[in-house]
């Protein structure tokens, strides 16, 4: 029996993916479990894992975006017959599913005008007629008109085969070629750009998310408060923690960051929450997301219920979340449930900056470099490594004083890390 | 110009080189008086003596293995074994030793050793003096293999042969004796590693050796009429092989068929096959066709050979699968 391969709902109010590249081809043995295609959500790139065993019958969309739901794959075992519902066109997804075998007719008639043509060798005639997916899904082609396919740009799926047992040959591809493309672009085109002029990259869905939710997020309210913390005892403490990690990934700044907010924000509850419509969910753990940059946009993996981690721990999460995140690895469910979020530029060298909301989140704290300066204390001027922390908060949900009351606690935290235990 | 019959040719190239070359001499069984089984060497006691043309006993190693001691001393010995399926007999001299002393002494040692040969079937010689043994040889380093289809191939390269400083395994075809060519007076030496292209086509390559060369030719003709070009090659040399003329002309014809009458499983044609394939994948059009004897001993029943070993109509056969249409 067929398996159909349904694009999933791999997070809340995803309506669709896009379907980036298949990992196996039409034809090829899969194991469930095994990657089965890379899709494209708003959040992420994931690879999908197959759900059932057996070959690769069908691949019905071999790239673009697909509604939740909708078939992209049949697996079944060699030689089985690839279900009516699944041949319909991509257009016709959204109808109720065939009626069996009421196409079946129909069907058998095309294939007999197929056959029909394919002895009169008419050539117009071969090449605009859709072939008949193949029993076993798979293209039968020479390497040679696989070659010259790939070269000129034609999909070998749409070509019907005069070669033994259909293969499609050389000729088929030549002869698809000379065929002049229907209906030319009517319209005059703009003319190019010179080169060097203009660089235009459509946005990845990636992209589209940020966009999206950054200009969201520019509707909220927003305030920001800002305090220094003096970062002495955090980096004693930290040195200390490298020295007691041994083989394990060494904690660093933000990792004694993280803990010490997801304990501060269990002390201050109403910032470790969504504005979602008229009601303030507060939650109970502190689901710590952290922005990472990567090549293909930013992304806001989360280390969840960070307050009850060890710093070693948090570190090895941060790891393994960044690490992914560069690889395009990440999973949907790395991205969701973000209770709070950390922006730290202090790598690069910033000194201070604002955070853009991370909307439903209430909060956000932005934290720069950790830089050696003047200080006042007790009447003289002392050199202190200090580091800003900028919070931007929803005015909606919090109020000035809560986000200030919450801010001195990370600094004092910081600033006598003893305290956050 | 002369007319020179495949035989004579190869009496031709050891005359000359006899003539030119005091170091060259003569070995085999019956090859002085007699003039070897297959009348090659006639004439050449009368003018060459006793001393340069020997008659051996009946040992194929100790033909051979006499053979690499004078080729090491400085001499360019050519030994005959009458029959290829007699080089069995001489396999240890041949791939344990001429094959390996210039590679064990570092190179101080050369062995310009040549071992003529012939064999094949088509006059009904019985499973012990029919078969084509050449990919025992082209499989071990350190050996050079030659085999020649035309009276002009066998002169030039023969004399390449005696000339070259490593062993030579030199087959020729007993079919071929009597096939009679033109070529100039003065020989023109033919250098070992170079296929030769003895028709040109557009739309399949025959790579063939020794019969099958003519079988192919023949075939050629037969499809011509068709409206298939088809472009032969001969190698020539086996060992070491001309890739890429071979390679050159699938390039162009995008489709290839191997023919050769040693018997088709794990003969030389699966090499030129892989060699193609990896060298010429995308511009395959068609699987490679491989045309050889059944996997089974040469019967003696003339009838029965006919069946075993590959005729013009099997390399028909297997070019018109590679330019088959479905339908057809």
């Amino acid at each position: 029996m067929a398996t159909e391969v349904k694009l999933p709902r791999l997070g809340q109010g995803m309506e669709s993916g896009t379907v980036v590249r298949w990992l196996k081809q039409e034809g090829d043995q899969v194991e469930k479990g095994e990657p089965l295609y890379e899709l494209d959500t708003e959040k992420v790139t994931q690879e999908v894992e197959a759900e059932a065993s057996g070959v690769l019958l069908k691949i019905a969309v071999q790239e673009g975006e697909v509604p939740v739901g909708q078939t992209v794959a049949v697996i079944g075992e060699q030689g089985e017959d690839v279900p009516q519902a699944e041949e319909a066109d991509e257009a016709e997804v959204d109808e109720t599913p065939q009626e069996e075998g009421s196409r079946a007719p129909e069907r058998d008639a095309e294939r007999e005008e197929g056959a029909e043509a394919s002895a009169s060798r008419e050539p117009a005639e071969q090449v605009t007629e859709i072939r008949e997916p193949e029993r076993n899904g798979r293209v039968k082609a020479s390497p040679l008109a696989r070659r010259i396919a790939r070269e000129r740009g034609i999909d070998l799926a749409q070509l019907r085969g005069t070669g033994p047992e259909g293969r499609i040959v050389a000729e088929d591809v030549e002869r698809a070629e000379m065929v002049p493309a229907e209906a030319p672009a009517a319209a005059p085109v703009a003319p190019a750009p010179a080169p060097g002029e203009v660089e235009v990259v459509p946005l990845t869905s990636i992209r589209k998310t940020i966009a999206r939710r950054l200009t969201e997020a520019w509707q909220a309210p927003v305030f920001q408060i800002s305090m220094s913390a003096d970062m002495a005892r955090a980096l004693e403490l930290r040195e200390r923690l490298v020295e007691l990690a041994k083989d394990g990934p060494k904690p660093t700044i933000s990792d004694v960051l993280t803990k010490i907010a997801a304990s501060a924000l269990m002390r201050h509850r109403g910032l470790n929450a969504e504005f979602v419509g008229d009601e303030v969910r507060i939650h109970p753990a502190a689901n710590v997301g952290m922005a990472v940059a990567t090549d293909r946009g930013l992304v806001v993996p989360v280390i969840r219920g960070a307050e009850r981690l060890s710093i070693h721990e948090i570190a090895a999460a941060r790891v393994d979340v960044v690490d992914r995140a560069r690889g395009g690895k990440l999973q949907q469910q790395d991205l969701e449930g973000g209770t709070f979020t950390i922006s730290n530029l202090g790598m690069f060298g910033v000194e201070n900056f604002i955070a853009v909301l991370n909307p439903p989140q209430v909060a956000i704290l932005a934290v720069g470099a950790v830089e050696e300066k003047p200080v006042v204390r007790d009447g003289e001027i002392a050199a202190r490594p200090l580091m800003s922390l900028t919070l931007t908060c929803d005015h909606r949900a919090v109020d000035g004083a809560d986000a200030a009351d919450f801010l001195r606690t990370v600094r004092s935290m910081l600033e006598e890390p003893g305290l956050a235990l | 110009m002369a007319e020179l019959s495949y035989r004579e040719a190869v009496r031709d190239a050891l005359a000359t080189a006899m003539r030119k070359d005091d170091d060259v001499f003569i070995m085999g069984e019956d090859i002085a008086e007699m003039g070897g089984s297959m009348g090659v060497t006639q004439g050449l006691l009368d003018e060459f003596g006793p001393e340069r043309v020997r008659n051996t006993p009946i040992s194929e190693i100790g033909i051979v293995g006499t053979g690499i001691g004078a080729a090491m001393q400085g001499m360019r010995p050519v030994v005959e074994i009458m029959y290829e399926d007699f080089l069995t007999l001489s396999a240890e001299q041949i791939v344990n030793q001429a094959a390996k002393h210039r590679y064990m002494s570092g190179g101080q040692l050369k062995v310009p050793l040549t071992i003529r040969t012939q064999g094949g079937a088509g006059w009904s010689p019985g499973a012990q003096h029919a078969q084509q043994l050449e990919s025992w040889f082209v499989h071990i380093p350190g050996l050079k293999v030659v085999f020649a289809s035309t009276p002009t191939d066998v002169r030039g390269l023969l004399y390449s042969s005696i000339y070259e400083d490593n062993p030579v395994i030199f087959f020729e075809h007993r079919t071929l004796y009597g096939l009679k060519e033109e070529m100039p007076d003065e020989l023109e030496p033919i250098p070992i590693g170079q296929a030769r292209v003895l028709r040109d086509g557009e739309d399949v390559t025959v790579v063939a050796t020794g019969r099958l060369v003519h079988e192919s030719l023949d075939a050629a003709n037969q499809l011509e009429e068709q409206g298939v070009s088809v472009e032969v090659i001969d190698p020539r040399t086996l060992q070491p092989l001309d890739e890429e003329t071979i390679v050159d002309s699938v390039k162009k014809t995008n489709r290839c068929v191997v023919a050769h009458e040693a018997v088709t499983r794990m003969g030389f044609g699966a090499e030129v096959a892989a060699v193609v394939q990896h060298q010429a994948f995308d511009w395959l059009d068609a699987p490679i066709e491989r045309v050889g004897a059944k996997f089974t001993p040469i019967p003696f029943a003339p009838v029965m050979e006919e069946f075993v070993v590959p005729h013009a109509k099997d390399v028909v056969e297997a070019i018109q699968r590679t330019v088959q249409r479905d339908g057809d």
